[in-house]
């Protein structure tokens, strides 16, 4: 956590925000220093929104203060504080029969002179405000001809125009499709890195807050329960708290959210490492069956996501063989599944006894998919047994196993209307 | 887009403004002319040059072109122009394309307060302001009915629910001045239903003059408020992070608004749909929401149709006059129809 020094340009001491002396959010007590990427995250509803409002001036604090450059949010003129913070909010905004330039220019408000006429210098500065969104080329089309991406480029283009210290955004990228999202993301890193203004902005995606934020905020149940880098603040813990996960986690070491397997549809052991489990992983997990896996080492990325999948992992420390110990655990495992998956992993030193792991599957009669091509598989198994069908992709070895599960499941129906 | 380019966009556009400007300023002339010219009694041109050049109040026709016409053009354009600025405003102001002052029921509420004035003797004690009343109670009732919507738009944001309870408003102050006209006296009765009726005619000299100087410093603080409006066009959180100091700056709106309207209603009785369908109309033709160009483009629109609309009123049916709202009516309720199908024009 940083201390508030003399980069610091908005502080809060002992805020509490909320509307119509109901309070929302109490005892906030934060610094962001100048040039910096702030992300505040917390589930719908948890005070976000109203704790940027109450930054911008738009309501009064319920209790405590804010702090721009020192100075107190109250004893700012109007037009004073325009020029060091603009806000980019998720309000509505119809302006009419408004060009992109002059709509962006409207942010040159605190600049202009009594009737708002631009000057060069004005010109200069929308022009430069659209360039930094990449937008120039709207530059003439009508405002409400606009997409919601291009509009949330211009409303940023807007905020710029005003030339602040701060912006303050709420849900910057709330309905906008990915590739507006990362381009509106990236836009705003940039203007931290190149200008360093600071940015504060309210999100939902913890992925990319985590990936593009100097510092997280986490808000939750009237209050911030954590603050500080992402690295730091963000974990499996913390995020799962923050939204009351139950059926997802967030990986930290990925940075990405992933959905847990239930399993309901039996059980299935992957065969994986080297990455190559990954895949299949994500796919069954996602059909809702039971996933286990081994052996791995654990620095393997299969690792990484079978954890945060919730799947039963075999593992083995980095670097080092595979053992005949491991493999006994894991044969267990391959006992309990239902079918087995080979993922097709490059074979090594370190992993050899893995391919043990499939013989003794189709030694003990259970069903194996294989990815590898039908002469290595020869090679490796060296017969060629009813139980193993070769797939030439994790798509197609899903639809061959659906399709052989669905069989299956027909013959014993048929056997039970024969008795 | 290069500087050079950008550059010539702008001058290219603020031509095209410029030269609209002259049009319009040149047909509201016409106009103008138009009515000066024209009346149920023949006055031939070079006779009305005349008369204009002598300064000729004395003969019949000096009389008809000095005492009649020319007020009452003046009038008509005057408070086309003020019923615009007015809407405009509104609009602004709800950030809404659909009202006016006659659809919100102000123009209702001063109706109502000069019928308490005109038609009863509870203003019998204040003979001072006697000359006045009309003006100070068309005022009191605009900013009273201003304030009832008000709050009711405080509670509602939805476009047509805003509507509804304007069209209310106009009812219920519409039914009171119905009770008033029932008990009223007869000699009373008359001049107010004249009034009621809406017109531009017997406009003395001095009423235009009022008019002229007082909405002539509300049109110029109007003006001066161009750069807010366009800011609040945003709504009030942007406009407020901008810089606009949002209560001074709608406490400035409501009272230019009603000001305006309340003068026009006072002098000329209620004009419907002037105030609502001229900001339209500039914003077509100017093709922008920038207050700065609609502003000045819907005085003279507002002087222009208005002018117009009168000169139908006058002439349609000759020698009978139609009530001016009849005609105003005609064009400005079907505009709102289409605006309501369309919804796409926006403030």
């Amino acid at each position: 956590m940083s201390c508030p020094g003399t980069d610091t340009i908005i502080r809060t001491k002992g805020l509490s925000v909320g509307y119509n002396k109901k309070t929302v959010l109490s005892l906030v007590d934060l610094a962001f220093e100048k040039g910096k990427f702030i992300s505040l995250l917390g589930p719908n509803g948890s005070g976000k929104t109203t704790l940027l409002r109450t930054m911008a001036r738009l309501l009064p604090p319920c209790d405590g203060s804010v702090l721009i450059n020192q100075i107190s949010l109250n004893e700012f003129r109007q037009d004073h504080l325009a020029r060091i913070l603009s806000v980019v909010l998720t309000d509505h905004v119809s302006p009419g029969l408004f060009s992109v330039f002059e709509f962006v220019a409207l942010g040159r408000y605190p600049h202009t002179g009594f009737l708002g006429r631009l000057t060069k210098t004005d010109e200069k500065a929308v022009t430069a405000s659209l360039s930094h969104v990449n937008a120039q080329d709207l530059i003439f089309r009508q405002i409400e001809t606009l997409s919601d991406g291009e509009k949330q480029k211009i409303l940023i283009a807007r905020a710029l125009a005003q030339e602040p210290r701060l912006i303050l955004l709420d849900e910057p990228t709330i309905h906008l499709d990915l590739k507006h999202r990362m381009e509106v993301m990236s836009i705003l890193q940039k203007l931290c890195r190149e200008k360093e203004i600071t940015v504060v902005a309210s999100m939902h995606d913890v992925d990319i807050a985590a990936k593009i934020s100097d510092h997280v905020v986490l808000i939750k149940d009237g209050g911030v329960i954590a603050w500080g880098s992402p690295e730091e603040t963000l974990n499996k813990k913390s995020v799962a708290a923050l939204y009351d996960f139950e059926g997802a986690s967030f990986n930290p070491d990925l940075g990405s959210i992933e959905i847990k397997a239930n399993g309901h549809r039996g059980s299935v052991f992957v065969v994986g490492g080297i990455g190559c489990g990954t895949v299949f992983y994500r796919l069954l997990a996602k059909r809702g069956f039971a996933v286990s896996t081994g052996v791995l080492h654990t620095n393997d990325l299969d690792y990484y996501v079978a954890m945060s999948l919730g799947a039963e992992c075999i593992t083995q420390s980095p670097m080092k063989k595979v053992t005949q110990n491991e493999t006994n655990k894991a044969r267990l495992s391959v006992r309990q599944a239902d079918y087995i998956i080979d993922a097709g992993f490059p074979l090594g030193e370190l992993n050899r006894m893995n391919t043990e792991l499939i013989k003794y599957a189709i030694d003990h009669g259970k069903q194996v998919f294989t990815l590898r091509k039908t002469e290595d598989a020869r090679q490796l198994i060296k017969t060629e047994p009813d139980n193993l069908f070769v797939c030439r992709n994790a798509t197609l070895l899903l639809k061959k196993l659906e399709i052989w599960l669905k069989e299956k499941n027909q013959k014993l129906q048929g056997r039970r209307i024969e008795k | 887009m290069n500087e050079y380019q950008i550059e010539k966009n702008l001058t290219v556009q603020s031509k095209r403004r410029s030269l609209l400007f002259v049009v319009f300023a040149a047909v509201l002339l016409v106009s103008v002319a138009l009515n000066i010219i024209t009346g149920t009694i023949d006055i031939s041109f070079s006779e009305l040059l005349r008369i204009i050049h002598a300064h000729d109040t004395i003969t019949t026709n000096g009389f008809i072109v000095w005492k009649i016409r020319i007020p009452r053009t003046i009038a008509a354009v005057l408070g086309g122009a003020y019923l615009a600025v007015s809407g405009l405003l509104l609009q602004v102001f709800f950030r809404n394309p659909i009202v006016g002052p006659f659809i919100l029921g102000i123009s209702s509420g001063a109706t109502l307060m000069v019928s308490v004035v005109m038609l009863t003797t509870l203003s019998l004690g204040l003979t001072a302001l006697a000359p006045f009343m009309t003006t100070i109670s068309a005022l009191a009732g605009a900013y009273a009915a201003m304030t009832i919507v008000l709050f009711i738009a405080a509670k509602v944001k939805n476009t047509i629910t805003l509507l509804i309870a304007g069209l209310m408003m106009g009812y219920m102050c519409h039914a009171v001045t119905s009770v008033l006209v029932a008990f009223a006296k007869q000699e009373k009765l008359k001049m107010f239903v004249l009034w009621q009726l809406g017109s531009f005619s017997g406009f003395k000299w001095s009423e235009i003059q009022t008019l002229f100087i007082f909405g002539g410093m509300i049109l110029i603080l109007v003006y001066a408020l161009s750069k807010p409006l366009n800011a609040f066009l945003l709504g009030e959180a942007y406009a407020s992070t901008m810089g606009v100091n949002i209560r001074v700056f709608r406490f400035f709106i409501i009272f230019c608004s009603c000001a305006l309207a309340g003068i026009v209603t006072a002098a000329a009785g209620p004009v419907a749909f002037i105030g609502l369908a001229v900001p339209h109309m500039a914003r077509l033709c100017f093709v922008t929401s920038d207050n700065r160009i609609l502003i000045p483009g819907a005085i003279l629109l507002g002087a222009i149709v208005t002018g117009l609309c009168d000169f139908v009123a006058r002439l349609a049916f000759s020698p009978v006059e139609l009530p001016i709202s009849s005609i105003t009516a005609f064009f400005g309720a079907p505009i709102v129809i289409s605006l309501l199908i369309r919804r796409k024009v926006p403030v």
